[in-house]
């Protein structure tokens, strides 16, 4: 029996920017290959390209060298157009004008599906927000409009979920919350997930494998395992498995970056 | 108790205003005293509401063409942002052509009745709503149009979910901006050669002396103006509970850095605008089958100023009533510009000056400040004092509502850093406020060149029998039609270049 085929494969990413006075190369071509229902999790300084990198792989930037080849075996843009891959930015993105249902429902729309109604109901009481479905963004919490944006992902059933800082903009409760609410909706054997982040403890905490990148121009330096059984809960950020990875994600990023915390 | 505040200081304005129209400036007709415009509006009831409905009815159908065309030329215009830039230019010239000029020559088109004063009205008209329409489609998160860009969809699925909805607000702006602007057009119309509505019962009333009449008339037209503005502002509230977030921000066109590439580039784009605008002139005269006689070609123009005989004697007249009009218009502009900035920062430093001009400031942001050009012209006499005045009331009043808007820019946590030193609202002013406000106010200053342009030409045309409006009046009156072209195509340059 033939191997499934890799949830995402790049080869020979890169990109520069010449958009200014000299051209800025924001990342080393790059190759990657991610196995399918696994949550990869990519770690680096601010400005390492490794937002850029998550951009390309969902089809927002046009990569300068190489490209995606495949995500599950298929054409990236028929994935996309499928709603079978979805991206959650820093900003939740939610249309102001639309109710939190109706926004959720949007993308089931854009993916050229039926609206299931029920199905919204559903998923928006998973991400805690029962009873807010007809809110508009501007009523709700910043950790709200993020779990309705989650939402907003999930409803089309992505076989790629893209997570671009999440949870950035809220404070550091919220993201330990969310951190540990949110993940078990989507991890599973059909879904594929890559995370970027700034915190160190996140992405372990999220990943069974963390890429640390280098500084601009970005390159992919180091490549781990985090063997921490799961489901993850609050107790294993106090293991010492945990911290044991975190100290060495955090030397190799450089002893400020270790802080972690926003740019 | 608070109502009847307003209403006891209404009353004293009023006796104010009585008591100084019945003394003090009796017999001078420079201001109407209310009891005598309140007679002439019921002893002409008739009259005057008949006038009201024409005048009214030609803003509303401008109104309407204006902004259909500005929607739909938005619509192109996002749909195919390669043309984006040349729409623009070519928007801006049509909002540059002299309004004055134009009625004369588009009552020859139209023959009798209203189309001339419709025209006007929807060219005063769409340009306003254009440019805030094309910046409330453009302003967007980047976010909000990655998401449709992840699901693998194209411009037409994000104009419909996206951009159409999030520049809302900004047509619904447009939309009340262009009420005055409507009103504006079909007066200019009216002032320029009409047979029936307001404009033209103004300009009776200013050449028999009737001040109390023309007051009355003022009053009417701003009156109806204002109301079409609130209906509008209501309807925008029930459609849009947001504001717009960026307003003002001037038709990019883009950054000039030195540079030979730029400057080429640039060049080659009015070359190509300038081609473009001759084009259409040719093709549109040819393809509505306009007599030559009235009119004329580019290459009468062409003729006229640079290769006939009298082509020296020709330029010189233009330049010299040109130079007649900058002599007033600029002093007036200037003037203008200055009082709305230093208003602006009255308003910002004192509590009271603010409470008690904003209503005003308000009012006459929904007023067609043009109905008070013969008014004022009567007032102030024919000579170039009265032009003056129109056009730094005309330059001031858009300058005052756009440097407000632009001295609130401060952002909230700035303005607490200066909180936290106890600093002086002087201080504010100048380090924060006024900084923050340059960007508004020239692009109010860029806005109201032409306006500044339209003013001075109306108030000659009117009145003084100098400069270019008066050089367009004669042309009209006379059949000079060559001359009155080559006058359209100079001050649109000049409103262009200003």
């Amino acid at each position: 029996m033939p191997a499934p085929a890799p949830a995402v494969e790049l080869r020979g990413v890169g990109k520069t920017f010449r958009t200014g006075a000299e051209p800025l190369t924001v990342l080393e071509p790059l190759d990657l290959t991610l196995a399918p229902g696994s949550v990869t999790a990519l770690v680096g300084p601010s400005g390492c390209g490794k937002s850029t990198l998550l951009r390309i792989v969902a089809g927002l930037e046009e990569p300068d060298e190489g490209g995606v080849v495949g995500i599950g075996g298929d054409d990236p843009l028929t994935v996309r157009r499928r709603g079978e891959l979805a991206i959650a930015f820093q900003d939740p993105s939610l249309l102001p004008w639309r109710t939190a249902a109706s926004n959720v429902a949007l993308a089931s729309k854009l993916a050229g599906r039926p609206v299931d109604v029920t199905r919204v109901r559903e998923l928006l009481a998973m991400v805690g927000l029962a009873g807010f479905e007809d809110a508009r963004p501007a009523e709700l919490s910043g950790g709200m409009r993020q779990r309705a944006a989650i939402a907003r992902c999930l409803i089309t059933e992505p076989r790629l979920l893209l997570l671009d800082e999440p949870f950035g903009a809220v404070d550091e409760l919220t993201r330990r919350r969310l951190n540990i609410e949110l993940p078990p909706l989507w991890s599973g054997a059909t879904t594929t997930t890559l995370l970027v982040t700034h915190s160190v403890p996140e992405a372990v905490l999220l990943a069974d494998r963390v890429l640390v990148m280098s500084p601009r121009p970005g390159s992919i330096v180091a490549d781990l395992d985090v063997d921490i059984p799961r489901p993850r809960r609050m107790e294993h950020l106090h293991t010492r498995r945990f911290g044991a990875l975190v100290d060495e994600i955090g030397v190799l990023l450089g002893v400020d970056q270790f802080i972690g915390g926003q740019d | 108790m608070r109502g009847l505040r307003v209403a006891l200081g209404w009353a004293l304005v009023i006796g104010l205003w009585e008591w100084l129209g019945r003394t003090l400036l009796a017999g001078t007709h420079l201001i109407g005293v209310p009891s005598g415009i309140v007679v002439k509006i019921v002893e002409n009831a008739e009259l005057y509401g008949r006038a009201l409905w024409f005048t009214t009815r030609e803003a509303g159908l401008g109104y309407l063409y204006g902004n259909l065309a500005a929607v739909l030329l938005a619509l192109v215009v996002v749909l195919l942002p390669g043309l984006e830039r040349m729409v623009l230019r070519l928007a801006l010239v049509v909002y540059c052509l002299p309004l004055v000029a134009l009625g004369p020559l588009l009552r020859l088109v139209y023959g009798f009745g209203d189309g001339p004063q419709i025209t006007l009205a929807a060219l005063a008209v769409f340009y306003l709503t254009l440019v805030p329409l094309l910046v409330g489609l453009r302003a967007l998160p980047r976010s909000w149009l990655d998401l449709t860009a992840t699901y693998g969809r194209g411009r037409w699925t994000t104009f419909v979910v996206v951009r159409a909805r999030a520049a809302l607000p900004y047509l619904m702006a447009g939309l009340q901006a262009t009420v005055p602007a409507a009103f504006l057009g079909a007066l200019v119309g009216e002032f320029t050669g009409a047979e029936r509505g307001l404009g033209v019962l103004s300009i009776l009333a200013m050449r028999s002396l009737d001040t109390d009449g023309l007051w009355g008339l003022m009053l009417l037209s701003a009156l109806v103006s204002l109301a079409g503005y609130l209906v509008v502002a209501g309807v925008a509230r029930r459609v849009t509970p947001e504001q717009p977030s960026v307003l003002l921000a001037p038709p990019s066109s883009g950054r000039a850095r030195a540079g030979w590439g730029r400057r080429l580039r640039a060049v080659a784009a009015v070359v190509l605008t300038a081609a473009m605008v001759v084009g259409a002139w040719y093709g549109l005269f040819a393809l509505l089958g306009l007599d030559p006689y009235f009119a004329k070609r580019p290459h009468d123009v062409w003729a006229w100023l640079v290769t006939s005989p009298d082509a020296a004697a020709n330029l010189g007249e233009l330049l010299g009533a040109a130079g007649e009009t900058a002599a007033v218009a600029l002093p007036g502009y200037f003037a203008g510009l200055a009082m709305g900035v230093v208003l602006a920062a009255a308003f910002t430093l004192s509590e009271p000056v603010r409470r008690a001009l904003t209503p005003v400031a308000v009012a006459l942001r929904c007023v067609p400040i043009i109905a008070i050009a013969p008014l004022l012209v009567g007032a102030l006499g024919r000579g170039a004092f009265g032009t003056a005045v129109v056009v730094a009331i005309m330059t001031f009043f858009p300058t005052l509502v756009s440097c407000l808007y632009g001295l609130r820019q401060l952002p909230g946590q700035v303005a607490d850093v200066f909180a936290t030193y106890a600093t002086p609202s002087t201080t504010v002013l100048t380090l924060g406020r006024l900084p923050a406000m340059a960007p508004a106010f020239f692009a109010a200053a860029r806005i109201a060149a032409p306006t500044a342009v339209l003013a001075a030409t109306v108030a000659e045309w009117l009145a003084t029998g100098t400069g270019l409006g008066n050089m367009m009046a004669v042309a009209a009156a006379t059949s000079r039609y060559t001359s009155l072209w080559a006058t359209v195509v100079v001050v649109t340059l000049i409103a262009l270049v200003a």
